[in-house]
């Protein structure tokens, strides 16, 4: 068991084992706290360039089995836990997350105090870090750290878009658009038990969307800054573009471009949301939600856009949904798709499909 | 939204039962923290004097009455009761509700229920009506069909298709008399005992899913239908073995996130459907092979899984439950933990917690050991760590039955295969021993039907253990430390005394971290102050200086002999400590108890109660002193270690010190002290060999009572007629050695027994009570009836009683309490033995008298004197309560209910009321006792209870009753002029006996009692056993039946009432 270390760049360097693919990782260090759902987790597109601390101490319990991916490939950059599971459970088949890990060429960091971890971003905010090994010169490493770029100033999105228009027809008859940003497999799920989906990389033109014929818009979740100027003159423009001409509704990432495509804006939150514990108060109703965000829309900047926060977090009071006052526009910053989480909010593609189908919200 | 109520009354669950302990103490006190925070009036009911909920504090009206629906009515009426809570004392209570609700008898009141309501109640626990609700809402239950005879119960095999099959009795507690039929002989005999239990005579007959995983979900709704899952909980055991009995882990590990969402949405559809405001608990079954469940047990109520899911998580289930039932919702309740969030949300831990059961099989030898259906665990632990292997070994070490960790089990192949297929208490053990043999995880996990994953954490520590006996290296120390062993087993496995150990590893720097249970895994700054250890990077404990830390030592798993008594006086030091400005520290690993709620003490540290883990966690205090006079002997056993350990150190043992509480302890030491002070002792000795033993027993002359030194409730304690008895007792129940002794006493037939608790400040003493045993000296003092005050005694030996009491505390140099047992014979009085800490009758007193002695004593131990309260010398009561004690017979088939000096009670009740009849009518009432108003009475006593029992037959012949007697009691009595019916005795196998009679439903009271010689003893177990079965009430003392028919006659003339303890205590 080789030794190594996870080195932040204020300087503190935690003691582990390495596990997994024997490389090093440098990343945006953040936390989530879903006690399961960590095959989901790591192959999440929003997860592009993040250092996975995972709260509950014991990761890859119940092994690796198909049909859990949520992409094809792993986007964290590395994983942190307090223990890895050598010999999982064999009701999936038996499958160690650390041959996964290796197969997909990420590193992973066991015996770390993780709460100590945890609590130290949740005080000071997320913050660089690296997975290196025993070797490595750890005050070399914290330089690099602090010089390196935040992997959310690159277009993370681009790295985990589709290259090209995708058609899956499901026999729905209702076609409808995903503008994809890093879609997770549980969203297209969703929609292709209701429709028929066409999938268009981020960057696609609102004209090729609407000349396309589908009947309405899914902005889907994705990783990094939504302010990113790429993006700014992408996939926001498209919303924006499109606001008026078919019903849309954006999930996390998509939920955060459509408030800034109606004028609204957004920040970086201290820490994010993530995990599967998240409250939401919606109409009155309180659902518990899967969340994956690190920014979030300013409900302030939203006054004269038309759109009204009508879902709040009951923790934090930050905005969990915007809908639009005339236009068929609503969002989530959660995921009505769960996995991993809590399928309560499900009903939410069936508001879209009504939005669809009646033209209004 | 807050309802309006003008009253709310809380029904608690009685005494501790084996099904029923004392999780119910702690949901029940929540929930009225709860009410009266909302600023309602409260009132409470519950038998059960040991408890915190009893408390004159907890409610604005506290009765401590039997809990029978028509006790529960007079109080609504006399109170003028509005809202009665349904759900926080186990099925006790939701019985009661539903049988008020039921008669109209509520509505008649003017009182709803709040929060579940009967329809709901009726939907999860009536079985066909549970299966039609599932079956409308689409989730899969067990074929099953619910029967009301054998012969329907073997058509619905027919049905089903195969045995076996699971038989669960409708309305019953813990599984009570239910049970697997592999045949159809099976069938028949576990339906007949069924259908006796079950109240509406009514048992399922189901599909079996033998071998499934289990796994349970806590589930919360509101009014708006807002619904949480608290927690979720693996079962390590499969189906089979009942809920209770299993080692249990949580949160779930062996589930993916995708099967878990189906059984958390399932769960969250079965509380709607069955519309449920409030908690809930739902157990599934789960196919391993192709991931098919089955809907098991829904329970519309907290339960004890419930409380487990609270200490698990830090969420207070019973709290919200309660806020909920009075009409606020999820988003409108703060959560407490954080201070900052709301309890609409579902709690994430940081670790695993791990649910050990803790039988009481060292108590009942004769009792079949295998865990089923049924449950036979009086309590459980609870561990936390932050691996799974650190929470097991936490987990085990806090059991108390002799381990530390996952000790050696000694078999040979074969017995390790039948441990491992048919499970007992053992089994975990003897899967580590399979494992160190050599036997792989797969076939060790095959044959035990657990989850390969967990066989291999297992063998995680199998393996740890050889690297540690290879070598002890820094490294090699901290991997064992962080996996959990303790130091006692590193010694023990590197052949080095733990002491050692322990100062090499803090040599090395290696001492535990604390960690907060948050029910948020660190994503929010909290505010509780719940810690558990592991080992780690940093601690979040943070160090108080500008206030006195006093550590309290709890009293661990409820067992038999250590109830819930201790864990009152726990809470009771705490609330003392607080009162005085002092931060009261708890260290405990009960998760059923009030004592490890976390907003009892300043600080709760979730810990195993052994010497290594207390001195850690006293030594992360920076305590002032340790408090160790209330967690029972677990806390008493610790004394003198940990003064050692501590000396030097800023810490002191507070009250008593441990050197003299060794006084009280030591037979020899202790038998000087009685000499010098000239008080009578039986004569005894101490025998550190048979031979020893024997020349002792023969000196002083039979009968003589001997047990093991140092052992509370009595362990393997025996009244020996014979050498030959003597032997039998030496080779099958206590190992003699030289560290080993046993105490030999000379047993006093026919004296009266007493027990004294009294509370002393070094200067003068305060006897708090003197009860007065029914049964003679002989019947363990856990389970003998009491009366307070002494209902035979003169003054004159009253007066002695408490002059010897006054000297011997202060002989001993008590501070704090002090328990004496004391046998009056002829007018003379005899110690028996003295006890320097809490007593079992501690709250029982002060519930009775008034004076909370606990909290006298505490505040003694910090300084202040008897003369502050005002306390002195010995104050008589004017009325009359009397402790009676419940027996787990029913859940235990193979034990004997006889009374002997072994204590065999699981809990008890109080009968409190100025009158002495009514007060034994209450007591033998709440304790569960069917007291007929007619029919037939068996009567069947040795010689020389003969005379002694004419009076109370004659009594009973009075009131109508039909006299049944075997052919020698039968002629005495007829020669006394009372008509009797002779019947058979068993052996002379001739009609009519006593057990025909007995289920043909003639009888309905026994009162047998065995001559004094072992071998007669057993002539009558049959009977007995028949009469447990069919919930008989027998009496097998003479005194025991006078307190019977004294009370059934105070029944009959019908004039009992309800009174608060405050009344009673003259405050109203």
């Amino acid at each position: 068991m080789a030794c190594g270390y996870l080195v932040l760049e204020d300087g503190t360097a935690y003691e582990g084992e390495l596990f997994g693919s024997e490389t090093d990782a440098v990343g945006e260090v953040v936390f989530s706290t879903g006690m399961d759902g960590y095959q989901e987790s790591l192959t999440d597109p929003s997860f592009r360039g993040q250092i996975l601390v995972s709260t509950y101490p014991l990761v890859g319990d119940y092994g690796i089995a198909d049909g859990f991916d949520q992409s094809d490939a792993v986007h964290v950059r590395g994983l942190v836990v307090r223990e890895y599971c050598r010999h999982p459970s064999m009701m999936y088949g038996g499958k160690t997350l650390d041959s996964y890990m290796k197969k997909h060429g990420v590193p992973g960091i066991s015996g770390i105090d993780t709460r100590d971890l945890v609590i130290k971003i949740r005080t000071e905010g997320t913050v660089k870090g690296a997975i290196v090994g025993a070797g490595a010169d750890i005050e070399e490493t914290v330089k690099a750290l602090r010089k390196m770029p935040l992997p959310s100033e690159c277009n993370l999105v681009a790295e985990v878009s589709c290259k090209g228009v995708s058609r899956r027809d499901n026999g729905n008859g209702t076609p409808v658009g995903v503008l994809d940003c890093g879609t997770k497999r549980g969203i297209v799920r969703d929609l292709d038990s209701r429709f028929d989906t066409v999938i268009f990389p981020y960057d696609t033109p609102a004209d090729v969307i609407a000349d396309s014929k589908v009947k309405g818009l899914l902005v889907t979740n994705g990783p990094g800054d939504p302010s990113h100027p790429a993006i700014v003159a992408t996939a926001q423009k498209t919303v924006s573009d499109l606001s008026s001409v078919m019903p849309i509704y954006g999930i996390c990432y998509g939920s955060q471009i459509i408030a800034r495509a109606l004028g609204g804006s957004t920040y970086k939150m201290k820490f994010g949301h993530r995990g599967c514990n998240q409250p939401v108060k919606f109409d009155g109703r309180v659902y518990i939600t899967s969340q994956n965000h690190g920014y979030a829309v300013d409900e302030s900047s939203l006054e004269g856009t038309g759109l009204v926060a009508n879902q709040i977090n009951v923790n934090d009071g930050t905005v969990e949904g915007v809908r639009h006052k005339d236009l068929p526009i609503f969002t989530s910053q959660y995921h009505p798709e769960a996995t991993p989480g809590p399928t309560d909010t499900a009903f939410l593609f069936d508001v879209f499909a009504k939005m669809v189908k009646e033209g209004r919200l | 939204m807050r309802k309006d109520y003008k009253k709310l009354l809380v029904i608690g669950s009685g005494p501790i039962i084996i099904g029923q302990a004392a999780e119910f103490d702690f949901s029940g006190t929540q929930a009225c923290r709860s009410l009266r925070e909302e600023g309602y009036s409260t009132v409470l009911v519950n038998s059960n004097p040991a408890t915190i909920q009893t408390d004159t504090d907890t409610a604005d009206s506290v009765y401590i009455e039997p809990l029978l629906a028509e006790n529960v009515a007079r109080i609504i009426e006399k109170e003028g009761v509005d809202g009665v809570i349904s759900g926080m004392g186990g099925q006790t209570a939701l019985n009661i509700c539903s049988e008020l609700a039921d008669s109209g008898e509520l509505e008649r009141l003017g009182a709803v229920l709040v929060g579940t309501q009967p329809d709901a109640i009726a939907m999860s626990e009536d079985r066909e009506l549970f299966k039609e609700t599932m079956e409308r809402i689409g989730e899969p239950i067990p074929l099953s069909r619910s029967v009301n005879s054998i012969q329907e119960a073997k058509e619905a095999v027919k049905a089903i298709g195969k045995y076996p099959v699971l038989i669960r009795p409708a309305y019953t507690l813990g599984g009570t008399g239910g049970g697997i039929a592999h045949d159809e002989a099976e069938l028949e005999e576990i339906c007949a005992r069924g259908l006796a239990y079950s109240r509406i005579h009514q048992v399922l007959i189901e599909e079996s899913v033998l071998g499934w995983k289990e796994y349970e979900y806590e589930v919360m709704r509101d009014s708006d239908d807002n619904c949480i899952i608290i927690c979720n909980m693996e079962n390590l055991d499969a189906m089979g073995i009942h809920t209770g009995e299993s080692i249990v882990c949580a949160p779930c590990l062996t589930l993916s996130d995708k099967d878990h969402q189906r059984l958390r949405s399932a769960a969250i559809k079965v509380i709607r459907a069955l519309n449920i405001d409030g908690g809930c608990n739902v157990q599934f079954a789960y196919n391993p092979a192709n991931g098919d469940y089955r809907l098991i047990e829904v329970n519309p109520r907290v339960s004890r899984s419930s409380a487990l899911a609270s200490k698990a998580t830090g969420y207070p289930i019973a709290r919200v439950a309660t806020k909920i039932a009075v009409g606020y919702t999820l988003d409108e309740i703060p959560n407490r933990i954080t201070g900052t969030t709301y309890a609409a949300f579902e709690p994430s831990v940081d670790y695993v917690v791990i649910k050990i059961p803790r039988w009481p099989f060292d108590k009942f030898r004769t009792v079949d050991r295998h865990l089923g259906t049924q449950m036979k665990s009086t309590g459980e632990v609870m561990s936390i760590g932050r691996t799974f292997e650190e929470a097991l070994l936490k987990g085990l070490r806090s059991l108390e039955i002799g381990v530390k960790g996952l000790d050696r089990f000694e078999a040979d192949d074969d017995a390790l295969r039948e441990e491992l297929v048919n499970a007992t208490d053992k089994r975990i053990f003897a899967m580590g021993e399979a494992l160190r043999k050599g036997w792989t995880v797969e076939k060790v996990a095959d044959l035990a039907k657990w989850d390969a994953f967990f066989v291999q954490k297992l063998k995680n520590i199998v393996d740890m253990e050889e690297r540690i006996k290879t070598g002890l290296t820094p490294a090699v120390l901290k991997k064992a430390k962080e996996m959990g062993f303790s130091d006692d087993t590193i010694g023990e496995l590197c052949g080095a005394p733990s002491l050692e150990v322990r100062a090499r590893r803090k040599a090395q720097g290696l001492i535990p971290v604390y960690k907060m249970v948050d029910t948020c895994a660190a994503e929010f700054a909290a505010q509780t102050p719940y810690f558990y250890s592991t080992y780690g990077r940093s601690s979040e404990v943070v160090p108080v200086t500008d206030k006195k830390k006093v550590v309290i030592i709890g009293g661990g798993p409820i067992r038999i002999g250590q109830g819930i008594e201790f864990d009152y006086c726990c809470v009771h030091g705490v609330m003392a400590l607080q009162e005085e400005g002092v931060d009261a520290v708890i260290i405990n690993n009960n998760p059923e108890t009030v004592s490890t709620d976390y907003d009892i003490s300043d600080r709760l540290y979730f810990e195993p109660l052994t010497l290594e883990d207390v001195l850690n966690a006293v030594e992360s205090e920076g305590a002032d002193g340790v408090i160790v006079q209330y967690g029972g002997q677990t806390s008493v056993n610790l004394a003198v270690d940990l003064e050692k350990a501590l000396a030097g150190t800023g810490t002191r043992i507070l009250g008593t010190s441990p050197d003299d509480m060794d006084v009280a302890e030591d037979r020899r030491r202790f038998s000087k002290l009685m000499d010098e002070l000239g008080i009578k002792q039986p004569r005894s000795g101490t025998g550190y060999s048979f031979e020893e033993a024997k020349a002792i027993a023969e000196g002083i002359g039979y009968p003589v009572l001997v047990r093991p030194s140092y052992v509370l409730g009595g362990r393997a304690m025996e009244i020996v007629y014979s050498t030959s008895e003597l032997k039998t007792y030496v080779d099958t129940a206590v190992k003699v050695s030289r560290n080993h002794p046993i105490l030999v006493d000379k047993y006093l037939t026919e004296a009266v027994e007493i027990d004294v608790d009294a509370v002393c400040d070094g200067t003068d003493v305060y006897v708090g009570g003197i009860m007065e045993h029914v049964e003679y000296a002989g019947c363990h003092s856990g389970d003998a009836t009491m009366v307070l005050p002494p209902f035979t005694l003169s003054k004159a030996v009253t007066d002695e009683i408490v002059d010897i009491t006054r000297r011997v505390a202060l002989a001993l140099r008590i501070r704090g309490l002090m328990n004496l047992q004391l046998a009056v014979k002829n007018g003379q009085v005899y110690m028996i033995e003295a006890n320097p800490r809490a007593s079992r009758t501690v709250p029982f007193i002060s519930k009775a008298t008034g004076v909370p002695l606990a909290k006298v004593a505490t505040k003694i131990m910090l300084g202040k004197t008897l003369k502050d309260f005002g306390l002195s010398g010995y104050r008589a009561i004017d009325h009359y309560a009397i402790k009676a004690s419940v027996f787990p017979f029913l859940k235990l088939p193979g034990v004997d209910s006889i009374l002997t000096p072994e204590m065999k009670s699981t809990g008890e009740v109080m009968g409190i009321d100025e009158d002495f009849s009514k007060a034994c009518y209450k007591a033998l009432v709440a304790a569960g006792n069917k007291l007929p108003s007619e029919g037939g009475v068996y009567v069947t006593v040795n010689d020389q209870d003969k005379e002694k029992i004419l009076e109370p037959v004659k009594c009973l012949k009075d009131m109508g009753f039909t006299i049944y007697a075997t052919k020698g009691t039968s002629t005495y009595l007829r020669e006394c002029g009372i008509d009797t019916v002779t019947v058979f005795k068993l052996d002379e196998g001739q009609k009519p006996n006593a057990v025909g009679l007995m289920r043909d439903g003639k009888i309905n009271l026994v009162i047998n009692t065995p001559s004094q010689k072992s071998g007669a003893i057993r002539d009558g177990y049959t009977m007995r056993r028949l009469a447990v079965e069919l919930e008989i009430p027998f009496m097998t003392t003479v005194q025991g039946a006078d307190v019977a028919v004294r009370a059934i006659k105070v029944a009959k003339s019908g004039a009992l009432g309800v009174r608060s303890v405050k009344e009673f205590h003259g405050l109203v």
